[in-house]
């Protein structure tokens, strides 16, 4: 039987400072052996309990994508016992890594589709994910236009520069950024993102959305979205309920009967439609 | 087969040299299952246990495993229980509780293999209810005072001995090594006639009531229905059926174990976002939580509900919070307690 | 029957309030679902405040609902309940000027704890309330008992059965009682540490971490009680660790060290059946004695820890 709440010990190779307000950082993990990366083979929008040993473990969507081997990276806010020890921590230091957990973007169904992902916010971890592993080059074809929506408050809070400086570049891909208020030098748009989906207008026609944010934003969008015409099963969100286990047994994610960890995190809007409004 | 009550201690004690045994024994006013040492600590005729059977399986607090960090790597180790248990004098309605447990413990992902590994290895000697309290109500629930479910043999008390009633292969076995008498017809006869005898006067109506929570979540009816509740774990903890639990660090630096913790969808705590957020913030959520998960949740998931009638949270419930009234209130209608 | 009487004033009292709308809420009692079992009733309207009632287990302190409590409140308050409710207006929890105390003399709640004991954990199916008296009756047996000896062991020792505030008074006032001596308290002080610790370590192994003793408390409303904080970690979670549970209890009886009116909530809410009293006795013993201060007896005494006169006795800076 296999132990589900056994970590695999990973190095902490980089602890990088993603945002200027230095809340933000991205870790990335190196396994100690190959059998190691064999054992933990995931998808976009998965993620894995982190464990900063003496300390506790929390769930963090996995930010790396499976098309990128040798390493896992997490990007953490910085907010209680786990995060904060893990923002302290040295480079070299061995962490738990327990899963991956959950379940994923559903990649196969959009095959032959168009893409629309957008997010706000530091919740764009496992979306980073989601376009990496889409945009890998024996993977691109299987999919229709890509095009991502990524707003933060201001420059200084978006995540994940390098790869969005790559794909303002890349014709594989149509990326929008968005602030809230103008900046010197900013040369993407501006505003939120409710406005500038509905300014963008990515068509609904044989197209998915993908929305990860915070709930105002979520609360706002989806307005849109609907009147873009992107019925419900065609609406992909990510919820970020309380966890321990992650493995359906400790009882606390519920929403209704689903156990976000293990049913989730991933739902359409139309099994949110389903289910009583506790996320 | 028959045992006379006289030859329990000394069948006990014979267990006790091949297997870790478990049986209730006084602890002041009530009884708690422990692993006993003599076959004369086992207390049978106490009724059921203030704590259920499942911390047995599933302890209040258990070591997950230990570590030993550095920054060449882990050292991991996960010490699962796989001593041979015999738990002796178990209640049908808590035995049945295990069965339900099963489900939670081994889903359709994941398998816990703290819990697993000592339900594999553990028979359970149930002793049938002669005399069933008031606050039981275990044929409400499917279940009943010699409902053999989860049971590997069931003990029926007539008088000065116990009618043995195998139930599963694990049960024969240990009932024909220990070399039980065969029952006459005339002993066969005094447990058919026990079984009889034994009333469970306490009917809950639970018709229509998944129907009702199916469609009610939003319902009125939640906003009173939890209002006196203090938001405690006392009727959790003592609940054979509730499973949930936190997983914690105990440790100095980098040397130490993981443990996991009961913990209760009663507490505030228990689902508070790390962002600040809370999707169940206030008493009345989780009270809703607490019935909707015994009577609908799990019923939409495994097809059966998630209370076993014991009546445990009921007795210990420091404001009466009675979930045979609060049930009732719900399908809209009179309690309709016998007392 | 003076209960049966009591129960009708409640009720009277309660419709009168919500139908001349002069509150908009009253807690009180309704009949449990168990032998000689109350149970705290919200009524909002005449017709749920025809469910009141009083009986000998109307025990539960109800000044725990009323903290932070939106609209005008009434509420049915024996003579602890009261002086929590003193204590928690002294501590701006409750305002005073939104809440109507139907007060009622109370002459101690029985001990279901103690009536099981007494027919030896038979099922009990009723209690019939005779005055001084009472029948416990099962499926098999009746038992007449005196209701002095079944009283939880906070109403034996209380002095404060007559409600030290009130709007209105339901029945009349009973005989005041002796001075409270506090006699299991100097038992357990004249032990040895040993001894001391012995006890405790036993009783607290039996504690399940359920807080229902700090959640039945009305002194208990910390935003975030210590024993759940998680930065810092004050105190393990696991309830294998007895020293912590003790520490929980420690630390929580000197959080309400002063404030305590010792109304024995805690004590009845455990399910583990802890002496809790042992404890939170102590500190009332010796707030007394230290202070010469009780909680909750008047509105005028300030809270004895909350204050500083010069004279202050300070042992705990005196070496001894
Ligand atoms: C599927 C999933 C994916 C996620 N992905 C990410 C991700 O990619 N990046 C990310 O940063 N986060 C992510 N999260 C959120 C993340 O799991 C939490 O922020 C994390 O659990 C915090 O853990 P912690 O130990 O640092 O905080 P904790 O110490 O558990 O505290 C978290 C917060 O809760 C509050 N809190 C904790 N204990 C108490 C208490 N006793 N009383 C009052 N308040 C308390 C604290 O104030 C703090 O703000 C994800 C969550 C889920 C479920
Ligand atoms: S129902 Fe009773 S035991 Fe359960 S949480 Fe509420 S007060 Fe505590
Ligand atoms: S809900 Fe109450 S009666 Fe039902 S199994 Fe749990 S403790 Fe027993
Ligand atoms: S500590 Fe116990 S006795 Fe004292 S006020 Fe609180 S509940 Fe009452
Ligand atoms: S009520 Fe009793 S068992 Fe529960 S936490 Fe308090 S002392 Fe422990
Ligand atoms: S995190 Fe434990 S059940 Fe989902």
């Amino acid at each position: 039987m296999k132990n589900p709440y056994l970590p695999l010990p990973m190095k902490l190779v980089k602890n990088f400072t993603e945002t200027e307000d230095k809340l933000i950082h991205t870790f990335t993990l190196q396994y100690l052996s190959e059998e190691d990366e064999k054992s933990f083979s995931y998808m976009p929008g998965q993620f894995a309990e982190v464990c900063v040993f003496g300390k506790g473990e929390a769930p963090f969507g996995i930010a790396s994508s499976p098309t990128e081997p040798g390493f896992l990276k997490f990007s953490v806010a910085k907010v209680g016992v786990v995060s904060t020890a893990l923002h302290l921590m040295e480079e070299g230091t061995i962490v738990g890594v327990r899963g991956p957990l959950g379940n994923y973007y559903p990649v196969e169904e959009f095959k032959g589709k168009n893409v629309v992902i957008i997010g706000g916010g530091f919740a764009f971890t496992t979306l980073r994910s989601l376009a990496t592993y889409m945009l890998h080059p024996d993977r691109r074809g299987d999919y229709g236009d890509i095009t991502v929506i990524y707003g933060a408050r201001n420059p200084g809070l978006l995540l994940y520069k390098e790869e969005l400086a790559a794909w303002e570049k890349s014709p594989d891909i149509n990326l929008i950024t968005t602030i809230d208020r103008a900046v010197d030098g900013w040369t993407g748009r501006v505003g939120f993102i409710p406005a500038v989906t509905e300014e963008v207008a990515p068509s609904s026609d044989n197209a998915y959305a993908i929305i990860c944010g915070p709930p105002v934003m979520i609360k706002f969008t989806m307005p849109v979205l609907e009147k873009l015409g992107f019925p419900p099963e065609r609406i992909i969100m990510s919820l970020e309920n309380r966890m321990k286990c992650g493995i359906g047994m400790c009882g606390r994610c519920n929403v209704g009967g689903k156990y976000v960890c293990k049913d989730g995190p991933v739902f359409t809007r139309a099994q949110l439609n389903e289910l009583p409004n506790e996320y | 087969m028959i045992v006379s009550k006289k030859e329990i201690p000394s069948f006990l004690d014979k267990l006790i040299s091949d297997y870790q045994v478990f049986a209730p024994v006084q602890k002041g006013s009530y009884t708690l299952f422990k692993q006993i040492c003599s076959g004369t600590d086992a207390v049978l005729d106490g009724g059921i246990t203030k704590l259920p059977v499942k911390e047995i399986f599933f302890p209040q607090s258990e070591k997950l495993f230990s570590y030993n960090v550095t920054n060449e790597g882990a050292k991991l180790e996960a010490p699962v229980d796989d001593r041979k248990k015999v738990v002796f004098g178990v209640r049908p309605c808590d035995a049945r509780s295990l069965t339900l447990l099963d489900n939670v413990f081994n889903n359709d992902k994941y398998q816990d293999p703290y819990y697993l590994t000592r339900r594999n290895n553990t028979i359970l000697v149930g002793i049938g209810c002669n005399s069933p309290a008031s606050t039981c109500f275990c044929t409400s629930v499917n279940g009943g005072p010699f409902d053999t479910k989860g049971l590997d043999l069931l003990l029926v008390d007539t008088g000065d001995a116990y009618v043995v009633e195998p139930v599963s292969d694990k049960g024969k076995e240990l009932a024909e090594k220990a070399g039980f008498a065969a029952a006459s017809d005339a002993d066969k006869a005094a447990a058919a006639k026990v079984k009889e005898e034994a009333v469970v006067s306490c009917r809950v109506n639970t018709d229509g009531l998944k129907a009702k929570l199916d469609v009610n979540f939003y319902d009125p009816i939640w906003d009173r229905i939890h209002e006196k509740c203090l938001g405690c774990g006392a009727c959790t903890y003592l609940c054979p059926t509730c499973h949930c639990f936190d997983i914690v660090d105990d440790a100095v630096d980098c040397n130490g174990c993981r443990v996991r913790n009961w913990d209760s969808c009663a507490f505030p705590l228990f689902t508070l976002h790390g962002s600040g957020h809370n999707p169940r913030s206030t008493n009345k959520e989780r009270y809703r939580n607490r019935i909707m998960h015994k009577f609908k949740y799990f019923v939409d998931n495994f097809n059966e509900i998630a209370c076993v009638g014991c009546g445990r949270c009921i007795k210990n419930c420091p404001v009466n919070m009675d979930i045979r009234v609060v049930l009732e209130d719900i399908r809209g209608s009179e309690a309709r307690l016998d007392s | 029957m003076r209960m049966q009487k009591l129960a009708a004033q409640i009720k009277d009292a309660a419709k009168k309030l919500l139908e001349e709308k002069k509150v908009d809420l009253v807690v009180g009692f309704a009949e449990g679902s168990l032998p000689l079992r109350g149970t705290p009733l919200f009524a909002r309207t005449p017709e749920e405040a025809d469910k009141l009632t009083w009986n000998r287990g109307c025990e539960n302190n109800l000044a725990n609902y009323l903290r932070k409590r939106e609209g005008k409140v009434a509420v049915v308050a024996k003579g602890c309940d009261v002086r929590s409710i003193v204590a928690l207006v002294k501590e701006n929890q409750i305002n005073r000027d939104n809440l109507y105390i139907i007060g009622v003399p109370c002459s101690g709640m029985i001990d279901r704890k103690k009536v099981n004991q007494l027919v030896g954990g038979k099922d009990v199916l009723e209690i019939e309330d005779n005055g001084d008296t009472v029948v416990i009756k099962g499926k098999d047996f009746s038992e007449t008992a005196r209701v002095a000896d079944l009283l939880h062991n906070s109403c034996q020792d209380c002095r404060y059965g007559n409600p030290v505030v009130y709007d209105e008074l339901i029945g009349e006032l009973l005989p005041e009682k002796g001075e409270d001596d506090f006699a299991e308290i100097k038992e357990f002080e004249a032990k040895t540490a040993a001894e001391r610790r012995a006890y405790l370590a036993e009783e607290f192994s039996k504690c399940i971490r359920c807080y229902a003793c700090r959640n039945a408390c009305p002194m208990c409303y910390c935003e975030e009680c210590f024993v759940d904080c998680s930065t810092p970690q004050w105190i393990g979670k696991s309830a294998a660790d007895i020293q912590d549970n003790i520490l929980f209890q420690a630390v929580r009886v000197f959080h309400s060290a002063g404030r305590c009116a010792d109304c024995g909530a805690c004590e009845r809410a455990c399910p583990m059946g802890i002496n809790l009293r042992l404890l939170t006795r102590k500190l009332v013993k010796d707030v007394k004695e230290l202070f010469n201060a009780e909680a909750g007896v008047n509105m005028e005494d300030k809270a004895a820890l909350a204050t500083f006169t010069a004279d202050d006795p300070e042992p705990f800076l005196v070496k001894e």
